[in-house]
């Protein structure tokens, strides 16, 4: 069975090559030196990246004037400075043979490759806009940038660089008294290890400081953007194996959820497919209530604790309701629909949600070959038929907890659909109406009372959905089952948009910062005047740093003043001779380039809202098989 | 005694008619029948829950299937009926929407061969599509 690599892949052999090369006690031979040099070189280059990428610290936005101050700029300025000495003599030694066979240089090679490869695979969680900004890709890019994620991080950034400083102040020639009998490589690694060592103290200040709950487990649980491969239901699959495929069917339908979130509008998506969404998760919902109730008789019968057992209970009777709601949910789109479009294909969710509810029907019941025919219905299987060890309890309510996540994401990217269709392309069947509607045509505008009465069953069912996601993460999180990463990752992303609403209300004009690349004046200074000490020149970089910040922020500051205060102080004469009066008004609000759009008669009439050309299949005024 | 008609009823109905928009009128209340027979249906038995679920969904299908259909009448002024029976267990709710949705199987396809237009003729195939799929899912 394949599956999606995660994070934890990466950093895992990354720490452990960096382990194993700086056990190495010995002293090393010119070329590998020259060959770690290398290697360090793009090891504390992916480190310094790992650290941009970083968000900015809580108290970074919330007091941008100190932001330069604050310890996570220092450690990416240490870092920076590293690298720079170390890229200096790489260079250097870019001919010479390098030493590439000594196993120290291998592990510091491997060890830059695995993070490098990290680093990438965090990186498909996000879109990189043409201003330079990351969106997020998934529904995993929140939790990338929550506090617990980016302390776990730090931390493992901070244990690298305080790995790595004592092991090359040994390797420099440290003990040797004068610098005259150092190799090239030796002064290169004499002059980073202080910034090293630096960097790691900063970062692991920074972490303590800003993240203090740092989140290993979820880190490493960061899967690559790609969705698993489909699990077609196996007719005769045994409960562990179902267990197995039911979080991989899960995970596909909440990267397809979260792709449909953007392009579940018109005209892509229709009622059938939101309809067959909501019938397989009522029907899910259903056989997790049957598989709580059997879980929570067995934990009796295994002697499990009894809080376990209640709280499955607990989860069984928030299932129950959950289905019912769902259920409701289907009631109503019975009547109410988009209309039959031919040739409109179902979305990837509502393609594949039937093979959740398929699993999750074939652990619920005895027959291993159920399916949702009468022909194959079955007796619902024994407790013990379905979990016979405790551990298989564990993994029997894994799968349910996955199957409920994954139904929750779906709806709550149905229910902004369906409200984006509300209003202008909802309808009912006429031959549905009461006779007293007189309507010439096939559909009707849905009457405001069945559109009220689909959203308040979307809302019944993602509250009850939610309540039992809960419950479930508590039970997960308590028992360390596989799916308690659902309950952290959720965690972690509530905290993620509470934090970055916090920072938007706060303040909605911080700009990037952008370390300065080479030392300024204040650090030149102290250079200069022949300051070597590191800790007193990253006190230079850093305040160079809030210069460069508060010049740029004032910058951009002064270029919104002139935006605003330009246009509109400047007469606009063709505007003023040519258009009527709303435009001029208009004028002032959009600016001129659009104001002389405004002004411009076209022929025509164009109705507010509605683009000319612009095909509406099924808009009532459109066509003529549907009621105006 | 009701007047809505039962499952035989509309089953008669079906085999009477003749000619396109009479089929397609009796065979839109026929999916409506099975619908709310279906929805009465569900909660009774939990093993038969996702059955019948299924089988108000498909139901659903092969009434959208027809509405669009241009030889579909605008109403029949026919009450549709209900294909069971308050009494009646689910077991046999089950027996008789499987032979219903099998009669209006056939009686599409014998449409769409009917059908002068393309529209009338997808209608009607896809509206089999879900009455088989109805006569699979019913079928004990």
């Amino acid at each position: 069975m394949t599956v999606t690599p995660v994070f934890g892949e990466f950093l895992g052999p990354a720490g452990e090559h960096i382990s194993a090369a700086v056990s190495f006690r010995g002293e090393l031979p010119y070329d590998a030196q020259c060959g770690v040099v290398g290697q360090l070189d793009r090891l504390v280059a992916t480190l310094a990246r790992y650290l941009t990428d970083l968000p900015d610290g809580p108290d970074l936005n919330r007091r941008p004037e100190r932001s330069a101050g604050t310890r996570n700029v220092a450690a990416r300025l240490a870092l920076g400075r590293a690298a720079q000495n170390l890229h200096h003599a790489a260079a250097g030694t870019a001919d010479a043979v390098i030493g590439r066979a000594h196993p120290v240089v291998g592990h510091l090679s491997a060890a830059a490759d695995y993070l490098a490869a990290g680093r990438d695979l965090l990186h498909t969680h996000f879109f990189v806009e043409p201003t330079g900004a990351r969106t997020g890709a998934s529904y995993w890019a929140p939790v990338i940038t929550s506090g617990p994620v980016a302390a776990a991080l730090l931390a493992e950034l901070a244990s690298y660089a305080q790995d790595l400083a004592p092991w090359i102040t040994r390797q420099s020639g440290a003990r040797q008294v004068g610098w005259g009998k150092l190799t090239s490589a030796q002064l290169a690694l004499r002059s980073a290890e202080p910034w090293l060592q630096l960097a790691g103290m900063a970062i692991q200040a920074a972490q303590r400081a800003h993240y203090p709950l740092p989140a290993r487990s979820l880190l490493a649980a960061i899967p690559a953007n790609a969705p698993p491969p489909r699990q077609p239901p196996v007719p005769g699959a045994p409960a562990c194996e179902l267990c197995e495929r039911i979080p991989l069917t899960a995970e596909r339908l909440r990267y397809a959820a979260f792709a449909l979130a953007d392009r579940a509008r018109w005209p892509a998506t229709t009622s059938a497919s939101w309809r067959r969404d909501a019938l397989a998760s009522a029907i899910t919902s259903h056989a997790s209530e049957l598989i709580l109730r059997g879980l929570a008789e067995r934990a009796s019968q295994l002697s499990l604790e009894a809080d376990l057992q209640a709280q499955m209970h607990t989860a069984a009777c928030g299932m129950a309701r959950a289905w019912k709601t769902w259920r409701i949910v289907t009631d109503q789109w019975d009547i109410a629909t988009t209309g039959h479009p031919r040739g409109a294909r179902p979305t990837p969710v509502a393609t594949e949600i039937g093979d959740l509810a398929l699993q999750a029907g074939r652990l619920a019941y005895r027959n291993p070959h159920w399916t949702t025919a009468y022909g194959n219905a079955s007796l619902i299987r024994d407790p013990a038929g379905l979990a016979q060890s405790p551990g298989d309890v564990i993994a029997v309510l894994a799968a349910v907890h996955h199957a409920a996540d994954a139904i929750g994401r779906i709806a709550a990217a149905d229910h902004a659909a369906v409200l984006d269709a509300v209003g202008n392309r909802l309808y009912v069947p006429t031959r549905l109406l009461p006779e007293n509607y007189d309507i010439p045509h096939p559909y009707a505008p849905a009457p405001r009372a069945y559109v009220d009465a689909l959203l308040r069953a979307y809302d019944s069912a993602i509250d009850a959905t939610a309540h039992t996601t809960t419950a479930l993460d508590d039970i997960a999180t308590a028992v360390d089952a596989p799916s308690s990463v659902l309950a952290a990752a959720r965690q972690a992303s509530a905290a993620a948009r509470h934090e970055q609403h916090r920072q938007q209300d706060q303040q909605s004009a911080s700009q990037p910062h952008v370390l300065a690349p080479v030392p300024g004046r204040t650090e030149q200074a102290l250079r200069k005047l022949r300051i070597r000490d590191p800790a007193l020149l990253l006190r230079a970089a850093v305040i160079d740093q809030a210069a460069h910040d508060l010049v740029a922020q004032a910058r951009a500051a002064a270029h919104s003043r002139d935006i605003v205060a330009g246009p509109a102080s400047r007469p606009l004469p063709a505007v003023r001779r040519n258009g009527d009066r709303s435009a001029r008004v208009a004028s002032q609000d959009i600016g001129t380039a659009r104001a002389a759009q405004l002004s411009t008669p076209r022929s025509g009439t164009i109705k507010p809202g509605i683009s000319p050309g612009r095909s509406h299949p099924a808009a009532p005024g459109r066509s003529r098989r549907f009621a105006r | 005694m009701s007047d809505v008609p039962t499952a035989s009823d509309i089953e008669a109905r079906l085999r009477q008619v003749s000619g396109l928009p009479e089929t397609l009128d009796a065979s839109f209340d026929a999916f409506e029948a099975i619908r709310r027979a279906a929805r009465d249906c569900q909660d009774r038995v939990p093993e038969l829950f996702a059955a019948f679920m299924m089988t108000a969904d498909a139901a659903v299908d092969g009434r959208e299937a027809l509405t669009p259909a241009p030889s579909l009448p605008p109403t029949s002024g026919i009450e549709p009926g209900h294909a069971g029976t308050a009494r009646a267990d689910a077991s046999e709710v089950a027996d008789a929407l499987a032979a219903l949705a099998a009669v209006l199987r056939d009686r599409l396809i014998g449409a769409a061969a009917l059908a002068g237009t393309p529209d009338d003729q997808a209608a009607c195939q896809d509206a089999a599509e879900a009455a088989g799929r109805i006569c699979q899912l019913m079928t004990r």
